[in-house]
């Protein structure tokens, strides 16, 4: 018996443990954002990649710096500021300069995260955050250019690039024209696959989809705040559509950042509600608004603002879907 | 979840009784039993050893020896309670007194049967230890429907599983006294659809049998939670604070009611239980009939001891067991698993845990309760509204600890909530009582 001597730890319970933990999950984002990130390198050249990793890299650093500075816990194991640093790169177009990424990694990391005590406790997604604050350089974030594959050489060259710059079907769309019928003619199943004008992740509505499906499948996320999201703004499209109904409501999801918002953005952990119905109600205010701002917004965007603005009310929602209790209510009465 | 039931195919082996064993005069709710032997007292197999006037029952010996000592010990949920150690003298000399009830069962006075239950010595042995006969007692004339908890969610465990499979009609019988003692027509026998072999063994021995049914549920941690289990039986949410009885029913734990046909058939109280030993650090996990009181120390040494060094110790399931800091405690009536984990298996808990919002543990709880908000709501101090999100209502099964990836021990901060209310609610009562007790002075 003398084997036994040494101490047992004693703890409450459960005593087991799911193994799925935060960076195991963040992980499953990284793996589900890699699709349009792979997309974004061919459509739009290298240099798309070569942004993200600078994106990453500045979200990563900034989140250890602070902690550092402040004597935290270091918490970029988590993996949460390389999803971040993924989604600010997601968010601009492959035109930028490269100390822009930077600037929005600090914002997103310091200002929108850490100051609000880290992870889970954000009010809103630092990378949506980051993107509304790089908006100080609107001559940077609005220039896009049109998709020419293998730009392999373009990798630190951002002038070739700017020699194709375009406008976007969104703003086709904000003036009631459909883009196959304007100049560059991009069909709606271009929409789709994104082979279309956009920052570096927006473009391809079907890759972030295979991303949405994965993390479905690896039940890191539901389905309640992308199909009410964009189900809302597809009833309201057709409802109001300007022009052929069907096609403009089909232009209007595919175009923009629905899909990267709806899919990837609206979903973020730490700013939608935690109660299922919470989240289709979020979804439903994220809906309305981006119609709102697409239509009568200065901008023919309206994605960010709309995840934005429903993120303050996230805790309201939650405490006005607060489930029934089992056995509550109706079978008190019983 | 995975389920873990390696055991599942151990045929139950019979320890025999250690060289001394340590029977804790609390194993149930209710009023701990005073010792009615004394150090240097011969005693017998089944002999009474310790009574209580209050709610509770009586707990018998489970060897035949001498009481060396009458002392308080930690028992396996680490109370301190008195507790009788004896001496095993290995003859196992049994008590004359128990004798197995006779007549007709048909023609059996409830409240007879009531008292030789209690005199059993039988509790809920499940994990709860609710002594039945008050279970009965409470439930006569408002139960319309008694159910057998053979659900067994939590994982690992086996023993009741085993007890179908190898003594089906103990169980059996056992349910159908508990019938007549209870007044009641219809009953259940809930098991889980992991457990289908013991499903058709009951079914054929029922063999379309008027009182009793077989129903087969969904696996699912915590399928066998009384709440749980009355609503996929009757279709009814029990509302906090209410008893199954409300709801018409009365649930028995399997190997309960195979220790009440064993009191009735052969005069037999409650000295031994069936016990899965298992996790990653026992050489050769099984199902054990174990005299009550053997030290968990014996218990492991008969399988086979340690294959590696463990960093945990459970008395009873891994998601609602206790963590044991001492081997020697003892196996009681309320003890139906011993794990032992190594750090691997069944990590500490981190100290530097984080929420991040993912709301798995809201879709993860049974009660449909806001986990989350429990938890942090308790570390903001704010305690009304842990109440109004339902704290008391917890279970504390642990799904939502389970599903953390933050590794947030939220169920541990909802039962700290439960208790800071409960001190909460006694000593408004107090000041009432106080209050009122002025005030008739007052009026003198």
């Amino acid at each position: 018996m003398e084997q036994n001597n040494q101490l047992l730890t004693v703890s409450p319970s459960p005593h087991l443990h799911s193994p799925v933990g935060t960076a195991s999950i963040m992980g499953d984002v990284l793996i589900a954002l890699t699709p349009a990130l792979i997309w974004a390198c061919y459509v739009f050249g290298m240099r798309a990649l070569y942004l993200t990793l600078i994106s990453v890299a500045s979200c990563v650093l900034f989140e250890l710096l602070y902690e550092k500075l402040l004597r935290k816990p270091v918490t970029v194991g988590d993996l949460s500021a390389a999803v971040t640093g993924v989604l600010i790169a997601f968010n601009l177009p492959v035109t930028v300069p490269i100390w822009l990424p930077v600037a929005g990694g600090f914002f997103a990391i310091v200002i929108a995260k850490q100051l609000f005590g880290g992870i889970g406790k954000n009010i809103v997604n630092p990378a949506l955050a980051a993107r509304v604050f790089l908006f100080s350089w609107p001559v940077d974030m609005t220039t896009f250019t049109t998709p020419v594959r293998d730009r392999f050489h373009s990798l630190f060259i951002k002038q070739d690039l700017d020699a194709l710059a375009t406008a976007t079907p969104l703003s086709y769309l904000k003036e009631g024209k459909l883009p196959s019928e304007v100049q560059g003619g991009y069909q709606t199943i271009d929409l789709f696959i994104g082979n279309v004008p956009g920052v570096i992740g927006e473009v391809s509505a079907l890759l972030l989809l295979i991303g949405f499906a994965y993390l479905c499948v690896r039940r890191v996320t539901t389905w309640h705040i992308p199909v009410a999201y964009i189900g809302t703004v597809a009833l309201l499209t057709l409802v109001f559509a300007k022009g052929a109904s069907v096609s403009f409501m089909l232009n209007e999801l595919f175009a923009g950042g629905l899909f990267l918002g709806a899919l990837f953005m609206a979903n973020d952990y730490a700013t939608s509600p935690v109660t299922p119905n919470g989240r289709v109600i979020y979804g439903i205010g994220c809906g309305l608004i981006t119609v709102f701002l697409r239509y009568f917004g200065a901008s023919a965007e309206g994605v960010s603002y709309a995840i934005l603005i429903m993120n303050l009310l996230v805790y309201y929602i939650d405490r006005f879907t607060k489930p029934v209790r089992f056995g509550g209510k109706k079978h008190e009465k019983q | 979840m995975d389920e873990y039931k390696n055991t599942r195919r151990s045929q139950i082996r019979r320890m025999p009784a250690p060289e001394r064993v340590m029977i804790p005069l609390s194993q149930h709710i209710g009023a701990p039993c005073t010792p009615c032997v004394a150090p240097g007292d011969t005693v017998t197999r089944g002999q009474v050893i310790g009574r209580t006037e209050g709610l509770g029952c009586p707990v018998h010996s489970s060897v035949s020896g001498v009481v060396r000592e009458i002392a308080e010990r930690h028992d396996a949920r680490g109370r301190a309670v008195q507790t009788v150690c004896i001496d095993n003298d290995g003859h196992n000399t049994l008590c004359p007194d128990l004798a197995p009830y006779e007549g007709l069962l048909c023609e059996a006075d409830p409240d007879r049967m009531i008292e030789l239950i209690r005199e059993a010595g039988i509790v809920g042995m499940g994990g709860a230890g609710f002594p039945a006969y008050a279970k009965i007692s409470s439930a006569r004339g408002k139960a319309e429907l008694l159910i057998v908890n053979c659900a067994e969610c939590e994982p690992f465990i086996t023993a009741n599983h085993r007890l179908l499979l190898e003594n089906p009609a103990s169980v059996i019988n056992g349910a159908k006294i508990l019938l007549k003692a209870l007044g009641v027509t219809r009953g259940v026998l809930a098991v889980e659809d992991n457990k289908l072999d013991a499903a058709n063994k009951l079914e054929q021995l029922l063999d379309g049998d008027q009182l009793l049914r077989v129903r087969v549920l969904k696996t699912k941690y915590p399928q066998g939670d009384e709440r749980q289990l009355i609503y996929v039986l009757t279709g009814k949410q029990l509302p906090v604070g209410k008893l199954p009885a409300d709801a018409g029913c009365v649930i028995f734990n399997a190997e309960t009611c195979a220790s009440v046909y064993q009191a009735f058939a052969h005069g037999m109280p409650v000295v031994e239980r069936t016990v899965t030993v298992d996790g990653d650090c026992i050489a050769n996990p099984k199902n054990v009939l174990v005299p009550i009181g053997t030290p968990i120390r014996d218990l492991i040494e008969f399988c086979g001891g340690y294959r590696a060094q463990p960093k945990k110790l459970l008395n009873g399931g891994p998601m609602m067991g206790q963590a044991l800091h001492d081997p020697d405690s003892p196996v009681t009536k309320t003890t139906s698993a011993v794990l032992a984990f190594s750090e691997k298996f069944s990590p500490a808990p981190k100290e530097d845990y984080r929420c991040i919002r993912c709301g798995k543990c809201v879709q993860a709880c049974p009660m449909h309760l806001m986990p989350i908000y429990l938890s942090q709501y308790l570390r903001a101090g704010n305690l009304e509204a842990c109440l109004q999100y339902g704290a008391n209502s917890c279970i504390e099964c642990g799904c939502c600890t389970y599903i953390c990836p933050g590794r947030v021990p939220i169920v541990q901060h909802i039962r700290v909530a439960k208790g800071k209310l409960r001190e909460q609610k006694m000593a408004a009562e107090a000041a009432a009582r106080r209050s009122e007790k002025e005030g008739k002075n007052g009026a003198k």
